[in-house]
């Protein structure tokens, strides 16, 4: 049996192995929504790369189902700490596990960051302002928004105003109280998208069939994942991506250059993967984890950490679940969870009394998430929990997603924990400030809102935190940053940082999207800069220069329409 | 399984032994399967055709979290031969050592957060009550229970003081709630669509059925009368 990326495509074979004393140019250490994109860009172009994923590569075909329980193995299962005033739910609630990474289970919504979010501190004395601007990533955005490619509305009114390659999706239950909602209160809103989900088919991909399983992995193949939009080019163009082999270590050479990276593959034992230049995207928990692990003489609490900033200024999203009950039947797992929203409250407004903002998004929990959120929402146990789950046909659900902002003091450490391979693992701390807790209090009330005035008859809420992003932040000052704008650790001249955790502020946009636009404009640098990151230390901050000639076969569009 | 709680009177009659509770009578997504793909139906159908033996918990502890389990996750409106298990997905959980990704620094791993809280629980009944969890009325079980729920517990225990009792509940809740709403006649209760893999779905506003679904026909369904696990603002 071939392997199967959704029920078209297969898997290019044969794959590519590397001999284990082969060095190659670059070692990309995590498979997910950055490094999916990474590989495909780097072997394109021609450089020897290797992707070493921890966790398995999926034949959608045998290992997904759709089915809530039985897709506990896509997430990232192994043990982590969580603690602080407001600790974060780990696990099936943020990261995945095997190639495709966390773009597996993301609901796929994909809109992009305002301008605004890229200088918030000039513009509100709050977090951090980027070491770049929107207009700088903006390119990208509409090259992804193609290669993976967005459906929703020709005209997105928010931020900078864009439409989407393809056209938005039919309106389900939850979507239509979104909608009916915010009209009554004068509120704009879009449906149908901006989500990474096929509307009409697209090359060796089928469209959406509206089965609501996105968050188990689509088997479809209708939401993009990495690994069916950018692996299968990647492997074609002579990638080598290695499963289950999990990074313990990078080697750092007496030059202060990095060698390479030691890892454990599936039966325990250890290997090294010699490379020209290292690129960490194992996501912003297992990224700053790895390179804490990493430390060692010249670089003693952790490897580029002299700023002494890794793992700091970790973020979540204010998550908060809003369930109403309505008289008339929803059905909210039918269409996927994604697929309405609206921004108008995305940015500062003086007169609410706190910095930022957030957008208001549809979610679509099936029955076990949905039981658990009422477990907490409503304090349902027993025959309650029956009688509340008898009526899950009349509930629709909308999420806040609320911009937190970056404190020193959320962070990732090493825990005393050993895992399976005998390494420390993670520990996540996570406090609220004064202004998130005011964001969140008003946004958690104005989507409460805006389900009463959808006509619910009752409206319960659940507080919860999505999206982790931060933890190895850029900037362009060495000593308050980890890497600059292109991902570069300010200590280490070819090691690299490629995922969410580069991102110095979050926005209240979901961050996917923006996540692989920067892993291609990274691409692009590095492929600019040739040899030269191999062994010159020079530091060119040059723009690269966006490159339309490296994208996955099928997606060269001409352009993005707009219709103003 | 106790069936103590019961008779309980709906509009239409007492409800118990119901081979199907719930507001869809008659549907049936495992009627289905032969439109689900393999994957999805081998991981459905032994769901409900396997029942994994008790390797975690000994025989003592089995009893008493079955006793809990009876409470939290209530099925004496259901007929024997449709019960859904729900503590054999814990203690194969548990057994497996299949963790969710985390854990709270205030808590122990879940393995032995069961074993304490199992503990305790039936310290509670024994100084409350001066009998076992286990051979308590529903009555008195409820309000150890309920005591749980409401963060409150009556009688203290050390346990509670070691271990935050909030996070053992959630704890609790979602392993009841992943047992029970995973099973196909949890989804014929409460009319989820199910698996809908290759074929889709074709009405999605308007809550209307597919054909192979089947319109709410709702009646007065009332828990039993006396239990303290009812929803607050139900009555
Ligand atoms: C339920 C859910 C819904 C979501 N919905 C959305 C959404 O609608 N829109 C959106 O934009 N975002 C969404 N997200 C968030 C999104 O999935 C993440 O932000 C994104 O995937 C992060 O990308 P990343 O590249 O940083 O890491 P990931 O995509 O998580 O990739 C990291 C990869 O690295 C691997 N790895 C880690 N450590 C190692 C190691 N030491 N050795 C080898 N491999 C390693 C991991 O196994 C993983 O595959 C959602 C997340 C969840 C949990
Ligand atoms: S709703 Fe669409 S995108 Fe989501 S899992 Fe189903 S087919 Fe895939």
């Amino acid at each position: 049996m071939p392997h199967r990326l959704g029920p078209m495509q297969v898997l290019p074979s044969p794959v590519r192995r590397f001999a284990d004393h082969e060095t190659v140019d670059y070692c990309v250490v995590g498979v997910g929504s950055a490094g999916g994109v990474l590989v495909q860009r780097l072997a394109r172009a021609g450089f020897r790369v290797v992707g070493l994923e921890a966790g398995p590569f999926w034949d959608t075909e045998k290992d997904w189902v759709s089915d809530e329980k039985g897709s506990h193995e896509l997430y990232w299962n192994d043990l982590r700490i969580t603690g602080g005033t407001h600790p974060l739910a780990l696990g099936a609630n943020n990261s995945g596990k095997g190639v495709g990474g966390g773009s597996v289970h993301w609901a796929a919504f994909a809109p992009r960051f305002h301008p605004s979010d890229f200088r918030i501190y000039s513009e509100d004395g709050v977090g951090a302002d980027w070491p770049m601007s929107y207009w700088d990533l903006k390119p990208y955005y509409e090259l992804l928004e193609r290669e993976i490619p967005v459906a929703g509305p020709v005209w997105f009114p928010w931020g900078d105003p864009h439409g989407h390659p393809y056209g938005p999706h039919p309106l389900g239950g939850v979507g239509d109280v979104l909608v009916r909602g915010c009209t009554k209160l004068g509120l704009r809103s879009v449906a149908g998208g901006p989500v990474a989900i096929l509307s009409a088919s697209h090359g060796d991909r089928p469209h959406c069939i509206y089965r609501g399983f996105c968050l188990q992995g689509c088997k479809v193949g209708a939401k993009a994942s990495t690994l069916i939009t950018h692996v299968p080019d990647a492997i074609t163009h002579g990638a080598d991506i290695r499963a289950h082999s999990m990074a313990a270590r990078i080697s750092l050479r007496g030059d202060g250059r990095v060698d390479g990276v030691i890892y454990i593959d599936r039966e325990g034992k250890e290997h090294f993967q010699r490379a020209r230049a290292v690129i960490v995207s194992g996501y912003a928990i297992e990224t700053p984890r790895l390179l804490l692990n990493s430390a060692c003489p010249g670089h003693r609490h952790g490897l580029a950490n002299s700023s002494g900033t890794l793992g700091k200024y970790l973020m979540a999203q204010a998550g908060n679940v809003v369930a109403g009950r309505f008289d008339e039947l929803i059905r909210l797992y039918k269409a996927p969870p994604a697929h309405a929203l609206t921004e108008e409250f995305y940015e500062t407004d003086p007169r609410r009394g706190f910095a930022r903002g957030f957008a208001v998004q549809t979610v679509g929990p099936l029955p076990v998430a949905f039981a658990k959120q009422m477990a907490v929402a409503m304090g349902a146990w027993g025959w309650g929990m029956r009688r509340v789950m008898m009526d899950y046909n009349h509930w629709a659900t909308l999420g806040v997603l609320g911009e937190i902002l970056p404190w020193e003091d959320n962070r990732v450490e090493l825990a005393e924990e050993k895992d399976q391979h005998g390494l420390p693992v993670a520990k996540v701390t996570f406090n609220l400030h004064d202004n998130d807790k005011k964001l969140i209090e008003f946004g958690r009330n104005k989507v409460m809102e805006i389900m009463w005035a959808a006509g619910a008859k009752q409206v319960v809420q659940e507080s919860r935190y999505a999206h982790l992003v931060g933890a190895a932040r850029m900037g362009s000052d060495p000593s308050t940053s980890v890497v600059d704008k292109f991902g570069r650790t300010h200590d280490v001249p070819n090691l690299f940082i490629c995922d969410g955790s580069i991102l110095p502020t979050q926005g209240s946009a979901n961050p996917g999207l923006t996540i692989q636009a920067l892993a291609a404009r990274t691409a692009d640098y590095l492929i600019r800069q040739g040899d030269t990151i191999f062994y010159s230390s020079r530091r060119d901050q040059e723009e690269p220069g966006i490159r339309y000639d490296l994208s996955p076969p099928y997606t060269h569009f001409k352009g993005n329409p707009r219709i103003a | 399984m106790s069936r103590r709680s019961f008779p309980c009177r709906a509009t239409g009659g007492e409800l118990r032994d119901l081979e199907q509770p719930g507001y869809y009578p008659g549907y049936s997504t495992l009627a289905q399967k032969k439109s689900w793909e393999e994957a999805t139906r081998k991981t459905v159908t032994e769901r409900v055709e396997k029942t994994a033996p008790i390797r975690f918990f000994s025989q003592e502890e089995a009893a008493l979290l079955g006793a809990v389990v009876d409470r939290v996750m209530p099925q004496d409106d259901r007929a024997e031969d449709r019960t859904i298990p729900v503590l054999s997905v814990i203690d194969e959980r548990l057994y497996k050592n299949s963790l969710n990704g985390f854990r709270y620094e205030d808590m122990p791993p879940d393995q032995e957060a069961y074993r304490l809280a199992i503990r305790a629980i039936d310290e509670m009944a024994q100084s409350r009550f001066k009998e076992s969890f286990t051979d308590l009325t529903v009555h008195r079980q409820e309000l150890i229970l309920k005591s749980l729920h409401d963060g409150k517990p009556e009688p203290d225990n050390a346990v509670w003081h070691r271990m935050p009792l909030h996070r053992f509940w959630a704890l609790l809740m979602e392993d009841c709630a992943t047992a029970y709403y995973s099973h196909p006649w949890a989804w014929d209760e409460i009319g989820f669509g199910g698996p809908a893999y290759p074929r889709g779905y074709m009405r999605l506003e308007n809550g209307l059925p597919e054909p192979w679904e089947k319109d709410e026909q709702r009646y007065e369904w009332n828990e039993p009368i006396d239990s303290l696990s009812q929803l607050e603002d139900s009555h």
